[in-house]
């Protein structure tokens, strides 16, 4: 049974590449990160300079560690933990510089100010097919107080979705790494024993949301049961209603991102509540890149499946050699199998015959989308920060 | 013959997905965005207050009279009129008249409000209707999508409530 499975503590890296061909399998990221932060190094702003060297030194280091240990997870959880750390920094200081709180009133939605973000793209998808309307209150062009409008997110999910499908839940979302991190704090499990049926969960918040968004023309989830509004932006307090949904935010957060991962070393947020992530399950249909677990290496250890983070492997997806719809490609499986069974794939390949030739190109495309995105995300926080340091 | 098609087209594939990242933030970044907004999507008129009807000069400012929003069936918002005065610089500190709503040449309701010097303080006064089709309401108001005055975008939004009677 899984949970007899003892998760043991990361033995050293062992080596996987010699340095010199680790070296050249990095180089295009290196060349790739350097050609995204230039134009912020070229910038005036010591603080902008600072932050966009930062992630070019983090994020290439982090690509070179994956060539050299063979190793997936294990360095990608660095990035997308601070990511999921950074992110709220840079955008709280951006709300307070733009608009002086984190809260948001009225006038903030009425003129368009509300940035767009991905989690609302399911509840739009009905009233805008129908009606060519989007329930949310943003802008759908980008303005000088509100870089982040509906066209621009769209735009970058769907260029997103096109290269990784649903990996954006494990390379992308600026949510995600924090639970992440505190399901990544804990030695072992406090508890073991998870429902299968919470899988499901996602997928009746999606129909739920997706319904009631459509007929209350409300992005719903925003609205009501959203947990990252307590570490991003919320309406501001005015009435019960808003105290009430103040009262839900923090509560779901506290527990869905905080306590309930720590205790069970599970994504719990993302994997059984998260509706965009069962709506980004649905793209893993169309992606190339995937897991499969070879059947003639598999000596059925269910380590694997202990180790997920996402419960994306059951006893008869395993048996049938694949991964579940809701698998976020974090690599965890892969990194932690001692027989080699669980293994990238690309689809329309044998499974198994050239994993490694797999794993490269999917790393490169994804690696590639998250320094755009998260390395972005990060050297603006680092920046903002550096600027509250005491220095000269 | 599928057993050595399928592979090429996968690897076809895989190369394409790494020139889509690689193009993502220099071309299709833009592309796809104006893809988007090239789709005819709009956002709901109950947040940015529907379209301008008619625009009455007033010299160094001007009000806009917006279409009266109607929302849909089970949305939590009161059908309302949005005016604009902009902006918000020229306006007089002290405004007060009747502005005609609906384009019947018969004012709808009185509007007079006091713009504080602090511009961190919120503007006071009312708004009185002048017959059955709106509601009266006093300035400031603890706010909502169909009865608000907010200052967004260099202008100063006021919304009306259509009155209960009127309402569709």
């Amino acid at each position: 049974m899984a949970s007899s499975a003892v998760l043991r503590p990361h033995r050293p890296a062992p080596t996987f590449r010699s340095v010199g061909r680790s070296l050249l399998l990095t180089l295009p990221m290196a060349l790739w990160s350097l050609l995204l932060f230039t134009p912020s190094l070229r910038e005036p702003g010591r603080n902008a300079h600072i932050g966009a060297a930062v992630v070019i030194l983090f994020m290439t280091s982090l690509f070179y560690m994956m060539m050299r240990t063979g190793k997936t997870s294990r360095w990608r959880r660095i990035f997308f933990v601070t990511l999921g750390v950074l992110f709220p920094v840079g955008f709280i200081a951006s709300l307070i510089h733009l608009r002086g709180s984190m809260s948001i009133s009225l006038a903030h939605m009425v003129g368009g100010d509300t940035p767009f973000c991905h989690m609302v793209i399911p509840m739009i998808l009905i009233p805008a097919a129908l009606t060519r309307t989007v329930i949310f209150p943003g802008s759908i062009l980008p303005t000088a107080t509100n870089p982040h409008s509906i066209a621009v997110m769209i735009a970058l999910w769907l260029a997103f979705t096109l290269v990784m499908g649903k990996a954006w839940c494990s390379y992308g979302c600026f949510f995600g790494g924090l639970d992440e991190g505190f399901a990544a704090l804990p030695r072992h499990m406090r508890i073991r024993k998870l429902d299968a049926r919470l899988r499901l969960v996602p997928w009746a918040l999606l129909i739920v949301v997706a319904l009631l968004s459509a007929a209350l023309f409300e992005p719903f989830y925003c609205r009501w049961l959203c947990p990252f509004k307590t570490i991003t932006e919320f309406a501001a307090v005015t009435s019960l209603e808003t105290a009430i949904q103040m009262v839900i935010f923090i509560s779901l957060f506290v527990g869905l991102v905080v306590v309930l991962p720590f205790l069970t070393r599970k994504r719990t947020q993302c994997a059984f509540f998260c509706p965009f992530g069962a709506f980004q399950s649905l793209f893993n249909k169309i992606n190339l890149f995937e897991i499969c677990i070879d059947r003639e290496k598999c000596v059925d250890c269910t380590l694997c499946r202990t180790t997920c983070p996402a419960m994306a492997l059951s006893a008869q997806s395993i048996r049938e050699g694949k991964t579940l719809l809701n698998c976020m490609k974090c690599g965890a499986c892969v990194d932690v199998c001692r027989k080699n069974a669980a293994v990238w794939h690309l689809k329309g390949t044998p499974v198994a015959v050239k994993p490694e030739r797999a794993r490269l190109l999917f790393l490169y495309g994804v690696w590639a989308m998250a320094t755009m995105l998260g390395g972005g995300i990060i050297a603006n926080a680092l920046a903002t920060l550096i600027g509250f340091l005491p220095l000269s | 013959m599928r057993a050595k098609i399928l592979p090429v087209l996968a690897y076809m594939g895989a190369a394409a997905t790494l020139v889509l990242a690689a193009l993502t933030p220099f071309v299709l970044m833009g592309y796809f965005s104006r893809l988007v907004a090239a789709t005819g999507i709009h956002v709901d008129p109950v947040y940015t207050g529907g379209t301008v009807a008619r625009t009455l000069p007033r010299g160094a400012y001007q009000i806009d009279i917006y279409s009266p929003v109607l929302p849909h069936a089970l949305q939590h918002v009161d059908p309302f009129v949005q005016i604009a005065f902009r902006p918000v610089s020229a306006l007089p500190t002290h405004f007060s008249e009747a502005i005609d709503l609906d384009g019947d040449g018969q004012p709808d309701v009185q509007v007079s409000f006091t713009l504080p010097a602090n511009a961190k303080l919120r503007p006071a006064g009312d708004v009185v209707a002048l017959n059955g089709k709106y509601q009266s309401f006093r300035i400031p108001v603890a706010g909502s999508f169909s009865q608000l005055m907010v200052e967004a975008n260099g202008a100063m939004l006021l919304r009306v409530p259509l009155a209960e009677g009127n309402q569709p």
